[in-house]
This record gives structure tokens, C-alpha cells and sequence, in this order.
């Protein structure tokens, strides 16, 4: 039996939660995937649920991806966080990288999702 | 490519942008573009072709006068960005043909009902990825960190569109309802579904006046 994880995908655009969900069930049929539309939901979302993988969009209404990161990451010690972002700058990665983010640039393919969860293994 | 400006049907020669800061901003603006093509090319899985850059200065209304068929009805999605320079971006396509662009990111796993629903929605997802591959690029070319805001979805005319931008209102000494902006055009598009799009940029003379800076700090890096 392979293994289960569970993903939490948070992105105010529903088409690219959609398409999030798509791609990892697409790779790991065996997988749970979560959603939240906002960095709130997420926190709130992880009282209930202990994901393994966080992808987080940056630019959303109400708390952004970057100020939900921070608690996630306390919250969900345990899990890997990734910004899959529109937001490509210099200046996102770089804030990513200090804060031990991993980085994924919109548009979402298969390719890139599957690239991640090959990685996380 | 030359530098105009059309107000009021008279037309005038401003020594805004020197031939080097013009040559070197057509061609960073024309890296952007690059890159929302590319990302573009990504989200539908075709080519992307995009016409050569044109920028000029015009008042705000007139802008929408530059879009070829400027009358017909687009979905435009605007984003508004602040940081090293203040513009607004908008992305536009056909409308007729958004529905087929959003077919083309998401697959066929959607059902059709589902699809309509979510199409404007869809379109400002895909707009926020355009745009932001675009300002992304030019951001990291000027050294500088561009914050942008939500992605608006609209659909109007070109002209319409165009011309319901706020930037430059009120920046005038008199009050300038229909200021002068800087607009910075491509077109896109993708031969093998008939679509059609452009990316404009607008911005105020404040705005150009800080461009202009960094244009020259960039040209100063080449030296």
C-alpha cells in the first residue's frame, strides 16, 4: 500500500486550487489534498487536519502567503511549506529562502507539482 | 518605434526619454513580455507570438485609441503596482475566446457548466500570472521590488478599459481629468486558437520621471 500524505494548497483562486488538486492526485492518487482560500482559513485548517505539504500563494486578500508562513511554520513543524506565487521577484525568492520556504513560479504544471512531491519523495 | 504624444488630436514632440533611455526601455519592457508569453505559453501549452514593443505618451483617454478594433469587447485584467515606480498593468484578450483560454489551462477535467462559472475568476488567476511574470522580470532588472495589488477583472471595450484607469488622476497641478501617461504596448498572440491579446502599461509623469532614473542606473550597470 503506498503511502498517504496529506497536502493543504492555499490559494484565494479557486481554478488554481483546482488545478493544484489535480496534478498531485494525478502523481499520488493516494494523497489527501486540503484547501483554504485565505492564510486565516489555512490556521484555522490546521487545527483539524496535519498536512505534510503546504502550498501557499503569496498575494491573497486578508493575511498573505509570506505572514501565514510564519505561523504554519509553528503550527506544522513537521511540514514542508512551498510558495507556488505569481510572484516571481528577486525579492520573494529571496524572502522564501530566508525563511526556509521552498518556491514553486505560477503557472502550476503538472511538471513542476510533480517535480515538488518527487522531492519530498 | 518613436516617442509622441497625442493630446486632444494634436500631436507634439516631448523630450521625455532620450533615443538610449527609449531603446533601453523598449527592450526591458520587451524582456517582460517575454516572460509573460512564456508563462502564457505554459498555461495553454502552445506558442505564444508577440509583436514589437511600442511606447508612447498620450492622455489617458486616447490610450484605447491605440488598440486595433478598440470597440470590441475584451476581458482585461488590471493589477496595480507600486515599489521602484507607480504603473498599472492590464492584460487583455478577446472575451469571445477567454472561456477557450481557461479550457486550455485547466483540461478537460472540468466539467463545462463548472468552467463557465468559474471563468472570470479563472481569467484574473491567469492574469495575475501574466502580469506578475512581466513586472517580476522587470523588477529584478531595475534591482527594485514591485508590490502589486489584487488582480481586477473587466470586461468592457479595449477602449473602455483603457481608459477607466486612475492613473495620473489628480497628479496634475490643475487637476488633470484626462492626464498624460506613458503607455507601453504589446500584443500577444497564440496562431493556433485565433487569440488574440495585449499588456499595456500606464503610467503617470511622477511615475515616468522614476522610471526614467532607473532606466539610467540600469544603462550606468552596462557601462
Amino acid at each position: 500500500m503506498p503511502s498517504t500524505k496529506t497536502v493543504l494548497v492555499v490559494d484565494d483562486s479557486r481554478v488554481s486550487r483546482l488545478m493544484a488538486r489535480q496534478f498531485i492526485l494525478a502523481r499520488r492518487c493516494f494523497w489527501h489534498v486540503e484547501e483554504a482560500a485565505s492564510g486565516e482559513e489555512a490556521i484555522a485548517r490546521v487545527a483539524s487536519c496535519v498536512p505534510d505539504l503546504i502550498l501557499l500563494d503569496v498575494n491573497m486578500p486578508g493575511m498573505g502567503g509570506l505572514a501565514a508562513a510564519g505561523q504554519l511554520r509553528t503550527l506544522c513543524p513537521g511540514a514542508h511549506i512551498s510558495l507556488v506565487t505569481a510572484n516571481v521577484q528577486m525579492a520573494t525568492r529571496r524572502r522564501a529562502a530566508e525563511m526556509g520556504l521552498g518556491f514553486l513560479a505560477k503557472p502550476m504544471t503538472e511538471a513542476r507539482i510533480g517535480a515538488l512531491l518527487d522531492a519530498l519523495g | 518605434m518613436s516617442i509622441c504624444v497625442t493630446r486632444t488630436g494634436e500631436a507634439a514632440a516631448v523630450p521625455v526619454l532620450s533615443a538610449l533611455q527609449h531603446d533601453a526601455l523598449a527592450e526591458i519592457f520587451n524582456i517582460g513580455v517575454g516572460q509573460a508569453a512564456s508563462a502564457l505559453s505554459d498555461i495553454v501549452g502552445d506558442e505564444v507570438t508577440m509583436s514589437v514593443p511600442s511606447i508612447r505618451l498620450l492622455d489617458r483617454a486616447g490610450a484605447g485609441a491605440l488598440l486595433a478594433n478598440n470597440q470590441a469587447r475584451v476581458c482585461g485584467v488590471r493589477q496595480q503596482y507600486d515599489g521602484g515606480f507607480r504603473a498599472e498593468a492590464i492584460v487583455m484578450f478577446d472575451e469571445d475566446k477567454s472561456l477557450d483560454i481557461v479550457r486550455l489551462m485547466v483540461g478537460d477535467a472540468v466539467p463545462f457548466e463548472e468552467l463557465t462559472e468559474m471563468e472570470q475568476e479563472a481569467m484574473g488567476e491567469i492574469g495575475n500570472i501574466v502580469l506578475n511574470s512581466c513586472v517580476g522580470t522587470l523588477a529584478d532588472l531595475f534591482e527594485q521590488e514591485l508590490r502589486g495589488s489584487l488582480p481586477v477583472v473587466q470586461i468592457a471595450s479595449g477602449a473602455a478599459i483603457l481608459g477607466a484607469s486612475t492613473i495620473g488622476i489628480g497628479d496634475g497641478a490643475d487637476g488633470d481629468a484626462n492626464p498624460i501617461v506613458l503607455m507601453l504596448q504589446i500584443d500577444l498572440a497564440l496562431a493556433a486558437h485565433c487569440i488574440h491579446g495585449y499588456i499595456a502599461f500606464l503610467l503617470d509623469m511622477g511615475a515616468l520621471g522614476d522610471l526614467r532614473a532607473l532606466v539610467d542606473i540600469y544603462l550606468a550597470r552596462l557601462a
